[in-house]
């Protein structure tokens, strides 16, 4: 059977639909080789409609390890060709079981190349093609399009809960999970005694209640502009304890410091983001996924701009002494991709340990 | 910038003559690097010994020596340059061991010079076993348990302790040399002696066995701050047991999860560092159990390699470049990606694509040899086949590799032939999977991981979907989609290839040329590199009147490598001085001409009339070029030019008036050229008939053959019985068996000319140093002559000319001829460019390629001012040495004859014969002892001829020892021979003598079937054991002089001469 995927600018892509529900999201395209598991299930990726331009996905099957939640997050998952053999379909049927539409057999690199003109938009995966196709999935997307909800409160815990950390003599972590990927967690309880993980509309007092030594700020989905509430208790617990986040975290951090985000044409989404970091002068690989990025010209001017990114010199990290807090943009806990930046986590544990 | 300021001159190191595990991948990363580093200004010194090569074009560098890559010659030109640095990454195993070498003997040290890319104690890290396992267990690192043995008693020992199968890794060895896989103790004595002989150091890995696993390759760069990068990943469809250069690869890896694939980046990277690889490129390969993901380190290379070649041009990273750039200072931050040019050099190029390797064979070339895979390398030349899925990659590869099987062809099915890895192994697969058998059990079978095996049932099976169907859009599409080519899908559906071609465009199934970007489209790049896919709507077409389409020559192969490569760069470059714009298109990504910065667009496609038809009809452009890239492009031409394409140079009736023999003989004749006499014949009873007329010696050869395949001097009518019935097969109606007169003694020279309009200039006349009867890419050549009587020399060259008006010619011609009691025989001529074009154009400083060029786009003699031109102008005499693979064949004869076996050659440049002679031996890898015994075996009617040699040899203080008659004619002249039994005599024989040690010099002329089996041995063991074997009587008086020179040891350097 045939399915589209159709972006709201009007354009249409036709492949084979290999089952799930349709859907709506944002579209955009990830250039990673591998990693399709870990993608899918990370909450960063909520309402978006996932292109993979590695040619064949589900090529080494599935496995529950590699997953990074509960749910596959994504609004739909588009590629050149589907691993779907009598040996094994599993990571097909897998996202299919999930609801969530698989659509192969579509030119991702014309998709790529219209994404990376016009920016990100937002689409809809409907079963069929042509006319018909379009006029039903620009309802749908009529109808979906979210752009000004805080999406981290829909992927974030609901309620807290306490994780035990490895390190004895670690620190204290409150956790605030805007959409947390598992193996932050997993860096996280290595280098800590314990982390609470609250959900992303708790307020600061709840977290002075837990009295922690360090307060870190998860990834998550969305428009950071949106997150109102989250960076609300951010600012308020500025200067309480050392801040430290990623992703998500370092841009409602940057916005609680008083600078602002803008939306990058169509984001950085992959495995091989060269990252110059100044902190331990070096310059190595990075995985990255975010549509939105931290607007150096807008920042206070006391915050030291830590890391950039070299393919387009955006934000990658920063910090502040005098709020004794420090981010990153993109994924020092990997999965997918490259381990190069692992010890950030180090870095940022000392910090935690110092005051 | 961090360049440093303190390195102005540097010495690049080549690689030497091409072989088997070292081929035109050098002469790629090493031009690759020398633009990079003069377009830095700094003074870049080349050394080469391999003519053939772009690398060593005058123009490229400060300056080129082609001199031999060996201590005391590379010493004198350090002396004479006193560079600030050496780079020795770039030219294979080769350089590496000459940096080594040159460190051993102190050279570096006393002319204070620093070594770039990888110091001597990294290189020893890498490549010294013992010290890598070291390496490996710092980091925790798992490696095979193995043994270093340096005594066969130990290497015994240690077989006791690991069991078998075994694995024998001799120590600073290409390509795998003299290793191998043994898998009984009967079997692994014989290699473990071989093994420990071939080791420059004695040293032997004999390692545990992991046949079966999968098998990686990490190409990595890293610069001085550290900064490392994955350019690609690639992954063998063959599991371990095959030497890596023999698998069929794919890029990037397919079968490992994220996880894995990052752990195994994570050992590579602490690899790197630990063995301190500062800068530059480096591979790594791994094996990993499919049974439960335990990963091991096989070895690291730090140095670019065949890998890394093929890494760069299926990712578009530069990486020799950068490598160059990263060696002098640069970090990876610092440098542009060149494709992109807008991001950074630091950076994994990710791919939208999937690209696979098939590697080429010619095992028919080595009669005898048996085709098997195995840790030793055995491929001549490979393919690489870009496609937007892994099947569609890999059908454009067997499209490519222009052999006479089709993966879709019916065969009967050998199922050994599926279960060990061999040659043919993709044919019997395909056709076990036709016979219905499962993914399952060829997984058990091959161990070939089922991913793979699935995309191939992929492609199977809709053969017969296809059958049943519609010849529809979305049928063919789909096939096209699975990689069908129009020849496969003719055959599925019953019709022409050609009208399948027409089905196609009428529905508008064409493919679109997508680029290769680095970056899997997240970045606008405007570099011009394509290939073709169907996963994509097609390209409008476009007209692109300026521009001509060059045809390139394909996979590298016996009889066709890296001369024509050269050929091609060249006339690019031309081409583009001249104003035109020129698409290359070739399958061979260990070639300059596959960079993408060589032409100004590059297609990555098969040299088959579908994928250049498509080409063309895309581009419309003024014409297309198919007389530098050897014979496929020629054999192509005819369909192009059907098709309504433009060809540059001489017409199709110029090339075909050279090529059908019948009428070329005639317009030879006319013009006062003899013919040796010929006949054809069916049967033996009517070439016994014909033999009368012409009478013994005869060369026979099936008529459509290539590179002399069967062909045989026969010299009597036992022989002759013997060849029609050993060649049976190749003989009948339709092509019957061609016999010439064989012109026994003739002196042969090649003559290589370039006509225009209304001019013409020779480029030279080489003569070859074995007389008639060996291939003239077998036989040494010397230019300028040393036998030919100049007036005979003026007369070819006229009758030359003369021809090349005739056959109005525009462009090159190769003519080969033998010149017998002063009298001029064609033996036959080349409407192209040929093999020995480059080493004319080194030897004598005359630009031909681009004189080629020039004649092709209708120059007149008032603009090329032809006689500038003169070959014969005094300058240094340069002699073309021979480089041979038969360590890799033993079980094949190395007896010269007229079928080629050469893989590479060889240039000596001196003021005389003899200097250049010795320059030639000694980068031909010939062994030039100063003492020892010197054991001659010599036929009867070469035994007078060479009575001075051996007297020569006495009084230079060798001994003489000799088999039964050669030793009583030795002896009746006065000489002391020791006598040695022959084989069939008994035991202690010569060969005995030969293996334990006691020879340093073999000298074996002989001839007729029975004579060169019986003495096979003898050759067979001097192949072993690198002993210096002459089976040619003028080649034996050559290497004499050689060696009389090597004695004095007064040799000089030279410079290369600008081009004129």
């Amino acid at each position: 059977m045939m399915g589209s995927l159709v972006l709201e600018s009007g354009e249409i892509f036709s492949g084979v639909w290999l089952g799930g529900e349709e859907s709506v999201g944002e579209v955009v395209f990830n250039t990673s080789h591998s990693g399709y598991e870990e993608m899918a299930t990370d909450p960063s990726y909520y309402n978006q409609i996932l292109v993979l331009t590695a040619p064949m996905q589900g090529n080494y099957g599935e496995s529950n390890d590699f997953w990074e939640s509960e749910n596959i997050w994504i609004k739909g998952f588009v590629c050149l060709e589907m691993q779907n053999s009598k040996r094994d379909n599993s990571w097909l049927k897998k996202l299919t079981n999930k609801g969530c539409p698989v659509l192969s057999e579509v030119d991702t690199r014309k998709l790529a190349i219209t994404l990376r003109e016009k920016g990100t938009v937002w689409g809809a995966i409907v079963e069929g093609s042509g006319d018909e196709a379009i006029k039903k999935a620009q309802q749908m997307i009529d109808k979906n399009k979210d752009e000004k909800g805080d999406w981290t409160k829909v992927v974030s815990c609901k309620t807290p809960y306490t994780l035990e950390g490895a390190d004895k003599l670690g620190s204290k972590i409150a956790l605030i999970d805007f959409g947390c990927k598992k193996n932050i967690l997993r860096e996280l309880q290595a280098r800590s005694r314990e982390i609470k993980v609250f959900p992303a509309n708790v307020s600061s007092e709840e977290i002075k209640k837990y009295n922690p030594d360090a307060i870190f700020l998860s990834n998550g989905p969305g428009d950071p502009a949106n997150v109102i509430e989250g960076t609300q208790t951010v600012r308020e617990l500025i200067g309480y304890k050392y801040i430290y986040g990623i992703c998500m975290g370092h841009q409602i951090l940057a916005q609680a410091l008083g600078g602002s985000t803008f939306k990058l044409k169509f984001g950085h989404r992959g495995a091989n983001h060269p990252i110059k970091d100044y902190i331990a002068d070096k310059v190595y690989m990075s995985t990255q996924n975010h549509g939105y990025a931290v607007d150096e010209k807008t920042m206070p001017k006391d915050i030291e701009i830590t890391h950039l990114n070299l393919n387009d010199n955006v934000v990658s990290g920063l910090k502040s002494s005098e709020h004794n807090c420090a981010s990153v943009q993109f994924h020092p806990e990997s999965h997918p991709g490259p381990h190069d930046a692992v010890t950030i986590f180090d870095y940022f544990t000392e910090q935690t340990k110092r005051c | 910038m961090a360049k440093r300021t303190d390195i102005k001159k540097v010495v690049l190191l080549g690689s030497g003559p091409i072989n088997i595990g070292q081929a035109c991948e050098f002469d790629y990363s090493g031009t690759q690097a020398c633009k990079a580093l003069m377009a830095e200004g700094l003074e870049v010194i080349l050394i080469n010994s391999n003519p053939a090569t772009i690398m060593t074009d005058a123009e490229l560098a400060t300056r080129v020596y082609v001199e031999p890559l060996k201590v005391p010659f590379v010493e004198k030109i350090l002396e004479k340059e006193m560079p600030d640095a050496v780079i020795p990454t770039l030219g294979g195993q080769t350089a590496l061991n000459l940096a080594l070498d040159l460190d051993a003997a102190g050279i570096l040290k006393r002319l204070n010079i620093e070594l770039l890319g990888a110091k001597t104690e990294v290189i020893e890290k890498a490549e010294d076993r013992a010290k890598f396992c070291k390496v490996l267990d710092k980091i925790g690192a798992k490696y095979p348990k193995s043994v270093m043995a340096t005594t066969f008693k130990e290497g015994i020992e240690a077989s006791e302790s690991l069991g078998f199968p075994i694995i024998l890794r001799p120590n600073y060895t290409l390509g795998g040399g003299g290793g191998g896989m043994a898998f009984s103790l009967e079997e692994y004595k014989v290699k473990l002696a071989t093994a420990l002989h071939e080791s420059p150091t004695s040293e032997v890995l004999v390692e545990e066995s992991i046949l079966g696993w999968k098998e990686y390759e990490l190409e990595v760069m890293r610069d001085k701050n550290g900064t490392f990068v994955v350019i690609c990943s690639i992954e063998n469809i063959d599991p371990c047991g095959v030497h890596t250069g023999d698998s069929i690869t794919v890029a990037p890896q397919q079968t490992l999860s994220d996880r894995e694939y990052q752990d195994m980046r994570d050992e590579a990277q602490k690899i790197i560092n630990e063995v301190g690889v500062e800068t530059g490129g480096a591979n790594v390969q791994f094996a990993v159990n499919p049974e439960n993901g335990d990963r091991i380190v096989i070895e690291m290379n730090p140095r670019v390699s065949r890998s890394s070649a093929l890494a760069s041009k299926a990712t578009g990273f530069p990486i020799a470049k950068i490598a160059a750039l990263l060696s002098i200072g640069y970090t990876l931050d610092e440098l542009k990606n060149d494709i992109t040019k807008t991001t950074l050099s630091c950076y994994e190029p990710a791919l939208d694509y999937v690209v696979t390797k098939v590697p080429k064979f010619a095992f028919e070339k080595f009669q005898g040899a048996t085709d098997q895979l195995s840790t030793q390398m055995k491929s001549v030349g490979e393919v690489m086949g870009i496609g937007r899925t892994f099947k569609e990659s890999f059908m454009k590869c067997f499209l490519s590799l222009e052999v006479k099987e089709n993966l879709f062809d019916k065969m009967a099915l050998d199922e050994k032939k599926v279960s060990y890895p061999n040659s043919q192994r993709m044919y019997h697969l395909f056709q076990a999977l036709r016979d219905g058998y499962s993914v399952e059990k060829l997984n058990q079978m091959t161990t070939i991981n089922s991913w793979f095996l699935e995309q191939f049932e992929q492609i199977v099976k809709f053969e017969d979907e296809l059958k049943m169907g519609e010849a529809n859009k979305s049928n063919l599409l789909k096939a096209k989609r699975l990689g069908y080519s129009d020849k496969h899908l003719a055959k599925v559906l019953n019709k022409t290839p050609s009208e399948i071609r027409k089905l196609r465009w009428d529905l508008d199934v064409r493919p679109k040329f997508y680029q290769v970007d680095t970056c899997a489209a997240e970045f606008s790049s405007e570099t011009p590199y394509f290939y073709s896919t169907y996963w994509s709507e097609p390209d409008p077409i476009t007209k692109n009147p300026d521009t001509i389409v060059m045809l390139g020559s394909g996979p590298n192969r016996i009889g066709q490598g890296i001369e024509f490569d050269y050929s091609c760069v060249r006339s690019v470059y031309e081409f583009q001085k001249q104003g035109y714009k020129v698409a290359m298109i070739n399958s061979n990504p260990e070639t300059v001409s596959t960079d993408y910065d060589t032409s100004d667009s590059l297609f990555f496609e098969a040299l088959h009339e579908e994928s250049i038809l498509e080409i063309l009809n895309q581009l419309q452009p003024m014409g297309f070029v198919s007389q530098l890239g050897g014979q496929t492009p020629i054999n192509l031409a005819p369909k192009l030019i059907e098709n309504g394409f433009k060809m540059l140079g001489s017409s199709l009736e110029s090339m075909d008036l050279a090529e059908d023999r019948g009428r070329f003989i005639k317009v030879c004749k006319e013009f006062g050229f003899k013919i040796p006499r010929s006949a054809m014949a069916h049967s033996i009873g009517g070439a016994l008939a014909e033999v009368a007329d012409i009478g013994y010696p005869i060369i026979c050869r099936p008529s459509y053959v290539l590179g002399g395949r069967r062909m045989e001097i026969v010299e009597d009518e036992k022989e002759l019985k013997s060849y029609f019935s050993r060649h049976s097969l190749f003989i009948s109606e339709e092509s019957p068996c061609l016999i010439d007169q064989f012109l026994e003694r003739a002196l042969e020279v090649d003559v290589d000319l370039v006509r225009g309009l209304d001019w013409s200039v020779v480029g030279g006349v080489i003569e070859h140093i074995e007389a008639a009867g060996v291939h003239s890419g077998d036989s040494m050549g010397v230019i300028p002559p040393q036998r030919l009587k100049p007036d005979v020399c003026e007369k070819l060259q006229t009758l030359s000319l003369k021809l090349a008006d005739k056959l109005n010619i525009l462009g090159f011609l190769n003519l080969q001829l033998a010149i017998k009691d002063d009298e001029v025989f064609m033996i036959e001529a080349n409407p192209r460019s040929s093999r020995s074009v480059p080493f004319i154009a080194k030897a004598t400083g005359i630009p031909l390629v681009d004189l080629g060029v020039k004649a092709m786009l209708g120059f007149k003699k008032s603009e090329v001012n032809p006689e500038k031109y003169v070959w014969n102008n005094g300058q240094k005499t340069a002699v073309k040495g021979v480089v041979f693979p038969f360590k890799k064949f033993l079980e094949s004869d190395s007896i010269l004859g007229p079928e080629m076996k050469s893989t590479g050659e060889s240039m000596g440049r001196g003021k005389d014969y003899s200097e250049a002679l010795l320059k030639a031996l000694v980068s031909s890898r010939f062994e030039l002892p100063l003492k020892g015994e010197v054991f001659l075996s010599l036929r009867d009617k070469d035994k007078a001829e060479l009575i001075d040699l051996a007297r020569e040899f006495e009084s230079m203080g060798y001994t003489l020892s000799a088999t039964g008659g050669t030793a009583k004619y030795l002896q009746d002249n006065g000489l002391n021979c020791l006598k040695t039994k022959k084989v069939h005599e008994g035991r202690p024989n010569c060969v005995d003598r030969i293996r334990s040690g006691d020879v340093a010099i073999v000298i074996n002329t002989t001839s007729g079937k029975t004579s060169v089996e019986a003495s096979f041995g003898i050759r067979k063991s001097c192949t072993e054991y690198s002993i210096p074997c002459l089976t040619e009587s003028d080649a034996a008086n050559a290497f004499m002089l050689a060696l009389k020179k090597h004695k004095q040891a007064n040799f000089e350097v030279y410079p290369l001469e600008k081009s004129l």
